[in-house]
């Protein structure tokens, strides 16, 4: 959908956007209420034992590190603890869920209340058409801040539940349920611990619910709670999303927009749902409540074919359960183990490090990158971060794209980076020579240290030995060098080049340079 | 072989002569089956023997006396499960289609700790479907008949394991009870029937019924068996997160305190409920009298909420039976229509095959009971009268060590006899309250109907895991009255 379609609706209508965020607890080493193991993929129903299979007589036990995990995850988004909760079962048919029912939380979840302050900045304050034309803004919602904005989406509540199995389709089309001769059903996921966000529609663009949800990811990973895997399904977020007219306080009616599998999806389906409504307005129709299911090849949403009813899911208190009480001392325990959060990270570099606002989010919004950051920096010392964050943002960030691997599974460990960047700095090695080094090391993993060595790549400083090749150089272009006294300066880099390939690369570049101009001048 | 005779024989006898040697633990297993053999045609109280396990066990036990190794507690004490226990080589059917052949893939944990304790697992044990009902004729495959007249009901839904231990097929058994389906039968059998504390024995593979009212417990000919057989089952278990922590008492050593002491409290407006025979009633009176005599303070005790009891107990059982029975959809295993044109259709008519009426009926109900804009009116009040009845035995509790009130309002009754379900219902509104409340209660003998000749129980009740009292106050009533209930089996046609 062009861009100007989504522009010119918003400048009509405001998008009031919900999200509801479902997050694995991959960091659980057992399922919510048995003792299988949590993992993605592997054999079907494989990792099943008869409570997380629904047999007869089989009960539930509650895995308190979820719950855990569960209350550091309200506390890094600033919400409630409840000093006393219980889980509530959720009851509806379907084949996926062992007990017909779902154990759940419905009044009394573990944390509520909370928020997460979100930045957009580029391309995406351009959606928010009320702020747009007026930036710098300073209003209630949203805070102009360095070219974009920030503005605060509040968390309703985060809950425990237990995640489904898996259905596959048998005999229908790309797997749906349309046209399917039989279903078959996969336990492996039943049972893993799973927490619901629900946001308070604050949320007024696309763009924000993306950066409210890469926001929230990198919580969930600083925190460790998750893989927050949106391709396996360990994070999955759902958008309710309806518009109404600017300067309108009523809602209008909403949809539910399910089956984003990437943060780009995520976006793309909820402007698509915007554009969608707008059009069923214009046109004097009616929204229909109903959820749909984003189609990332198609590029758009279709309502789910079943007749959408009302739920009643006849919540009542799970009785296999006692309920749950902290004190608040055990609270204060939980907060003291937060771990540093992203927004914190990305603070501390820019002030220890003099660091970028934009490079210092890159680098803190990943666990895992903060950490190879952190000790490359360690190893090269302070002066040298702004050289290791060009070269994480720049070639490692390219070979890791390139690749489609994680930074810790990078052939150029922290060390190796640490060590390139030390060999530039002393001179030993050219910025150009150590591109070379580095594409080597990606390939081989031998450290940059002997891959100089190997190749014989040392720099040449010596100022003696460089101008004998560039007298060499110089007598052997006489016409050139004339031309060049004769005013035409451009030539120096044509000098510069010849003396490199002379030196196959390894001279200095700032003392070649500065020889060629003093013997040409 | 010396005659075992398993209707005379307590457990604590068999496994005295399994150690001393006067017979084997085989041979007890060999005298169980025949007694099945002789008269299990006519009472029906099993639906599957379970041969093997028993004689694994049994074989268990003489190896270890034949090592001179110590014997468990149980050591060839034949067994009956009520069939809503799960046990590895046999069938869990809770007497239902729904579960038909369903094969046990793991053991329930009070049975495991049964067997553990050296008991022989002899079968699996007749039951009113999921447990729902007051006379096992709600069993899919055939009602049991009372040991003590075959025209008559043995109660339920444990009425299987009720009626084994009676007519002497097993020393003991174990079944599970709701809102009195323990002592019901046990009233109704002559048998001593106890309901633990909520929380006591684990739920742990007992197929669930109500949640937060289930209880697994013992049948006995004596006190001192079922007070064995709770300390082999009794304790915390991490498979069930409502089994309490609580240390497992000495049952067994506190059962010749007598009863001199003790603050013994009948519950006054239970027994003048309208509806409770007068032999009834006046065999509790009596009871209080044997009490007083025994050197207890005796004094009464009204319990108001209790009148809520059944009211609120057929909201929250059903409520949660509903939600418990919700697996039972034909897609993983049990009875599932061959035909289903979608998985709509598949669950509806697998259900409503699966399922008998008074399945349906309580699932109905306490769907109902949950739906939005009834849950309040519905659940919501049920709670508040539960934790009135709770708040009611705790005050009693304060005043007095057990409650007396008699176990059911009558004997038991005819087959066909209580068509109507509430009337059925009413049969449980002694036993229900304490259900509600989570205490502990046992269901002693304490005489026969001049008229029927049917045996009637007393029902103990006594606090939160307060069972050594409980049990001690059964033993010495036990002892006064000097009764032995056997049942008459010369009615019982070879
Ligand atoms: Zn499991």
């Amino acid at each position: 959908m062009p861009k100007d379609r989504l522009t010119e609706v918003l400048e009509r209508y405001e998008a009031v956007i919900g999200l509801e965020i479902h997050t694995e607890i991959t960091a659980s080493n057992t399922k919510m209420f048995c003792g299988c193991p949590v993992a993605f993929g592997g054999e079907p129903n494989t990792r099943v034992c008869p409570v997380c299979l629904g047999l007869p007589g089989a009960l539930p036990v509650p895995n308190e590190a979820a719950i855990e995990w569960t209350v550091l995850a309200g506390l890094a988004t600033e919400c409630d603890i409840a000093l006393w909760s219980q889980f509530h079962r959720k009851q509806y048919f379907y084949p996926d869920m062992p007990k017909d029912y779902q154990i759940s939380q419905y009044d009394l979840p573990f944390c509520s209340g909370g928020f997460v302050d979100v930045e957009v900045d580029g391309d995406g304050v351009g959606e928010r058409l009320d702020l747009g034309g007026a930036l710098p803004f300073v209003g209630p919602e949203a805070v102009a801040e360095d070219g974009g904005y920030r503005t605060r989406i509040g968390i309703t509540r985060i809950h425990l539940e237990e995640d489904t199995g898996k259905m596959v389709h048998v005999g229908g089309s790309e797997g749906r349920i349309a046209g399917a001769t039989h279903s078959l059903v996969d336990f492996n996921r039943a049972g893993t611990p799973l927490m619901e966000l629900v946001t308070e529609p604050d949320i007024r663009t696309p763009e924000e619910a993306r950066r409210f949800a890469q926001k929230l990811r990198a919580i969930w990973l600083a925190l460790g709670v998750s893989d927050c895997n949106m391709e396996e399904g360990s994070m999955r977020v759902d958008a309710n999303v309806s518009v109404r007219l600017r300067g309108s306080a009523e809602l209008g009616v909403k949809s539910e927009v399910k089956n984003m599998n990437s943060f780009k999806s995520l976006h793309d389906a909820i402007a698509y749902e915007i554009v969608r409504h707008a059009e069923v307005l214009d046109s004097g129709g009616v929204v229909v409540q109903e959820t749909r299911h984003w189609d990332a090849g198609a590029k758009r949403t279709s309502g789910l074919r079943s007749k959408e009813e009302a739920h009643d899911y006849r919540y009542f208190p799970e009785p296999d359960m006692v309920p749950f009480t902290f004190d608040p001392a055990r609270v204060a325990e939980l907060a003291d183990r937060l771990p540093e959060l992203p927004d914190a990270r990305r603070d501390r570099y820019m002030a220890d490090y003099g660091l970028p606002k934009r490079d210092a989010s890159l680098l803190a919004d990943d666990r895992e990158t903060g950490c190879y950051f952190e000790e490359a920096v360690g190893l090269v010392g302070d002066t040298d971060a702004r050289q290791i964050a060009n070269w994480m943002l720049g070639d490692l960030a390219a070979l890791l794209n390139a690749e489609g691997i994680a930074i810790g599974q990078a052939r150029v460990t922290a060390a190796m980076l640490a060590e390139l960047v030390g060999l530039v700095e002393d001179g030993t090695i050219s910025g150009k020579q150590a591109k070379e080094v580095f594409a080597e090391a990606a390939r081989t993993g031998d450290a940059p240290g002997a891959i100089v060595e190997d190749r014989g790549m040392r720099q040449v400083s010596d100022a003696g030995a460089i101008e004998a090749v560039v007298q060499g150089v110089l007598d052997a272009h006489p016409d050139e060098v004339a031309t060049y006294r004769g005013g035409k300066t451009g030539l120096l880099g044509f000098f510069v080049g010849q003396v490199m390939r002379e030196m196959r690369g390894q001279g200095n570049p700032a003392v070649v340079n500065e020889v060629v101009r003093r013997l040409l001048g | 072989m010396s005659a075992i005779d398993l209707s005379v024989l307590t457990a604590r006898q068999v496994r005295d002569g399994v150690a001393s040697g006067t017979f084997s633990a085989r041979e007890v297993a060999d005298a169980a089956y025949a007694r099945i053999e002789a008269v299990d045609d006519d009472v029906h109280a099993f639906l599957e023997l379970s041969q093997d396990l028993a004689y694994e066990a049994a074989d268990r036990v003489d190896a270890m006396r034949a090592a001179g190794d110590e014997l468990p507690p149980l050591a060839g004490v034949p067994a009956g499960i009520k069939d809503n226990m799960n046990l590895v080589g046999t069938h869990t059917t809770c007497s239902s289609r729904m579960l038909e052949g369903y094969e046990s893939v793991y053991d329930c944990t009070a049975v495991r700790r049964l067997i553990d304790a050296g008991a022989l697992p002899i079968g699996k044990c007749n039951m009113d479907e999921f447990a729902f009902g007051s006379s096992t004729e709600n069993s899919a495959f055939g009602p049991t008949r009372n040991p003590w007249d075959l025209e008559r009901v043995p109660g339920g839904s444990s009425g299987g394991s009720a009626a084994c231990v009676a007519a002497g097929m097993t020393s003991i058994s174990l079944g599970s009870d709701t809102g009195g389906s323990i002592r019901q039968p046990g009233a109704l059998t002559g048998t001593v029937a106890l309901k633990p504390t909520y929380g006591r024995v684990s739920r742990y593979g007992v197929v669930a019924f109500g949640s937060s009212l289930d209880q697994i417990g013992p049948f006995g000919k004596s006190v001192d068996d079922v007070a064995l057989a709770l300390e082999a089952i009794a304790g915390a278990d991490p498979m069930d997160a409502t089994s309490a922590p609580e240390p497992v008492g000495r049952y067994t050593q506190a059962l010749d305190l007598g009863a001199e002491g003790l603050r013994v409290g009948i519950v006054r407006d239970m027994l003048d409920l309208e509806g409770c025979a007068a032999e009834v009633r006046a065999s509790v009176d009596m009871a209080a009298e044997t009490f007083a005599a025994l050197g207890a303070e005796v004094g009464e005790v009204d319990l108001p909420a209790t009148r809520h009891g059944l009211a609120a107990y057929y909201i929250i059982g059903p409520a949660e039976a509903s939600s418990n029975l919700a697996r039972f959809d034909g897609i993983r295993y049990g009875h599932r229509v061959p035909d289903a044109a979608d998985v709509i259709d598949l669950y509806t008519r697998s259900r409503a095959e699966g399922f008998g009426p008074e399945s349906i009926r309580r699932i109905m109900l306490g769907t109902y009971a949950l739906s939005a804009g009834y849950y309040d009116a519905y659940y919501g009040q049920a709670q508040k009268a539960r934790t009135r009845i709770i708040e009611d035995f705790r005050a009693a509790f304060e005043r007095f060590d057990v409650l007396l009130t008699p176990t059911t309002p009558g004997v038991a009754f005819h087959f066909g006899e209580k068509s109507d379900p509430y009337t059925m219902y009413l049969n449980d509104v002694y036993t229900i309250p304490v259900n509600l409340a989570g205490n502990c209660a046992v269901s002693v003998p304490s005489g026969l109907c001049s008229g029927s000749g049917m045996p009637i129980g007393l029902q103990i009740i006594a606090d939160h895991f307060a069972e050594e009292t409980l049990l001690r106050a059964a033993a010495a009533f036990e002892e006064a009255t000097a009764f032995e209930p056997v049942p008459p089996l010369a009615r019982i046609p070879k």
